[in-house]
């Protein structure tokens, strides 16, 4: 039988030293900045049932999750993602508790990618949602934290905004089927122009059509909106515009300029999105950083309506940005080994805690002789060795 | 700035992608003599052109390594996954058709039909369509064998002019499994950062397009 206690999963590492570093960094910096925002932190169970992750209502193909069964042969998942089991448990646990709930997470997310193309399967994320509370002031609240978040990590981020109203709204207007209309979508999601364009061609030519046709190309900055603004007339599709030009111009004040970019095509498979859409880019990620929406209907598959709007932030591919620039600060080397000689082991240890409380970092050796402690510390690059016995002897090591 | 990267899939796309991108005015000397280098510079160096195998192409683009790819339609059917298909080049055109021996009913008999193809999903996708189970073999050469030797029932492949199978004694059974050209591809994160030399370089090699036709 083949043997594979040596290997680690397909899409899955073990992080050491700079990259653990990294990544715990940009965790901290992101819970930092989400707890600053008045955000509480919650933990969800690494193991879900299958049923709340059903296709339908989450969005991701059942072939993308890990699925195992329990004791009772009940279908189970390795959690695929974060705003699910907090619908669940904000529907559940926290029904009664005063609403809105400022909930952020941090943990990872399992999903099977297909194999040999470089993506893991295993993610993490943070993110924060906001529940119970619908309207502006809480888009805002939200998407002024996730540009706090990226700010404090990537100034050079994007932001692009998007409404999953405006392409309901034109597409409500054609006499589809279910099954074309997800592939249109799909079609303006992948922005295939070609595949979008004869796909409409046997449809009726209306003037929805010809709108629905351009959707892909609207992408860019405020001009975009204006352009939507002269194409459309569809009363509802223009209230969309009409709220994604507000938010626009108030995160303009926030002093955004050209990181704040408009995609009317932004149609996420994801459709629990009701309204507002947006995601977030970096330079150097081949993938978008952060993913976020307003999901007001989702609330309902679990029997507790309400309305609320969250992000997820992709905290590995952050690491790997910030680590390729180097915005990542090196781990401290100590500054100085203790080697206690024998019967003053202890006091090597206070003599430690004492160099680490005047702010020297100090290891404590563990190696058996003095001449070994000195070998160690020249080889890790360490300068000083303090030796601790009835009295302290500071050493050079000349390293 | 970094130079925008579009990677080229090697042999006749290639070909045909270079030919436009002269046509519309970039200096394309580097990749004419370019000897056994993958990578190279064309125009004043604002883009750089990578020679990868079909497959290749999208892996790299989805990754974000390369801004922009040229693959044919049936690379993508085949692979899938996420990434803007912005444009249709035109060139490259051939289609995925069905076919089987001549003189044998494909679809007679309550038997499962075995299906041999180099485009596993294609094929699985295609039948799923129709609703039909089928049992699919993966070839990677000459697909047409299968049939002949008495490995499968029929065959899914890339048809051009079909002299290939007419020569074999096969038949075509549907011909409008899937028509296929050359794309271009652009990452997701690529087209939102670098929207305007992105669309700069799609909309000439779009109207080089046109002017061909």
């Amino acid at each position: 039988m083949k043997n594979y206690s040596k290997i680690t999963p397909e899409g899955t590492k073990d992080l050491l030293f700079d990259e653990c570093f990294a990544n715990r960094t940009v965790s901290a910096i992101l819970g930092g900045v989400f707890s600053e925002r008045g955000f509480h932190e919650v933990l969800t169970p690494g193991l879900e049932f299958y049923d709340l992750f059903s296709e339908d209502i989450s969005g991701i193909p059942m072939e993308y999750m890990f699925k195992m069964s329990d004791s009772k042969g009940r279908l189970m998942v390795v959690r695929p993602d974060s705003t699910l089991p907090i619908a669940r448990m904000v529907s559940t646990r926290l029904q009664n508790a005063q609403k809105p709930l400022r909930l952020y997470y941090n943990q990872r997310v399992y999903r099977y990618n297909p194999g040999l193309t470089g993506r893991s399967n295993e993610v993490m994320q943070a993110g924060v949602e906001l529940i119970g509370a619908g309207g502006m002031r809480a888009d805002l609240e939200v998407m002024t934290t996730a540009i706090d978040a990226l700010s404090k990590c990537v100034p050079d981020f994007r932001i692009e905004i998007g409404h999953a109203g405006f392409f309901r709204a034109l597409a409500d207007k054609l006499s589809v089927s279910p099954r074309r209309r997800e592939k249109i979508r799909f079609y303006i999601e992948s922005k295939n122009y070609s595949a979008l364009n004869s796909t409409l061609d046997k449809l009726e030519q209306t003037p929805y059509v010809d709108m629905i046709r351009k959707l892909p190309r609207l992408f860019g900055g405020i001009e975009v909106l204006d352009e939507a603004c002269r194409i459309c007339d569809d009363k509802e599709a223009l209230e969309t515009l009409v709220y994604i030009r507000e938010i626009y111009d108030r995160l303009q004040s926030y002093g955004l300029g050209d990181r704040l970019i408009i995609d009317l095509g932004l149609v996420q498979r994801n459709d629990y999105y009701s309204s507002l859409v947006f995601s977030g880019y970096v330079m150097g990620s081949g993938e978008p950083v952060l993913i976020g929406g307003r999901y007001d209907n989702l609330l309902d598959s679990f029997e507790a309506p309400d309305p609320a709007v969250g992000f997820g932030i992709n905290v590995d591919a952050l690491a790997r940005v910030m680590m390729k620039r180097g915005n990542i600060p090196h781990k401290k080397q100590p500054d100085i080994l203790v080697h206690g000689e024998d019967g003053y082991e202890i006091e090597a240890v206070r003599y430690t805690q004492s160099l680490t409380q005047a702010d020297i970092l100090g290891e404590n050796s563990v190696s058996g002789t003095e001449q070994e402690a000195l070998e160690y510390a020249r080889a890790r690059g360490i300068k000083k060795l303090a030796v601790v016995g009835k009295e302290i002897r500071t050493i050079d090591t000349g390293v | 700035m970094k130079p925008l990267r579009i990677a080229l899939t090697k042999g006749r796309l290639e070909k045909d992608t270079i030919g436009l991108l002269e046509q519309a005015g970039y200096d394309c000397t580097a990749v004419r003599e370019k000897g056994r280098r993958l990578i190279l510079p064309i125009g004043n160096g604002e883009i750089e052109v990578v020679l990868a195998k079909a497959a290749d192409v999208i892996t790299y683009v989805e990754n974000g390594v390369c801004d922009l790819g040229v693959v044919g339609k049936d690379t993508i059917m085949e692979n899938g996954r996420s990434f803007y298909e912005i444009l249709d080049l035109g060139f490259g055109k051939c289609r995925f058709a069905l076919a089987g021996k001549k003189g044998s009913d494909f679809y007679a008999g309550y038997n499962e039909k075995t299906i041999a193809t180099k485009y596993p999903n294609v094929t699985r996708g295609y039948f799923e369509g129709k609703g039909m189970d089928i049992r699919v073999i993966k070839i990677e050469g000459s697909v047409e064998l299968a049939p002949l030797l008495g490995l499968s029932d029929a065959i899914v492949d890339i048809v051009e002019t079909g002299s290939t199978l007419k020569e074999n004694g096969l038949v075509i059974i549907e011909d409008n499994v899937a028509p296929i050209s050359a794309r271009l591809i652009a990452n997701t994160a690529s087209l939102k950062l670098r929207k305007a030399e992105i669309e700069e370089l799609a909309d000439k090699m779009e109207k080089e397009r046109a002017k061909m036709k």
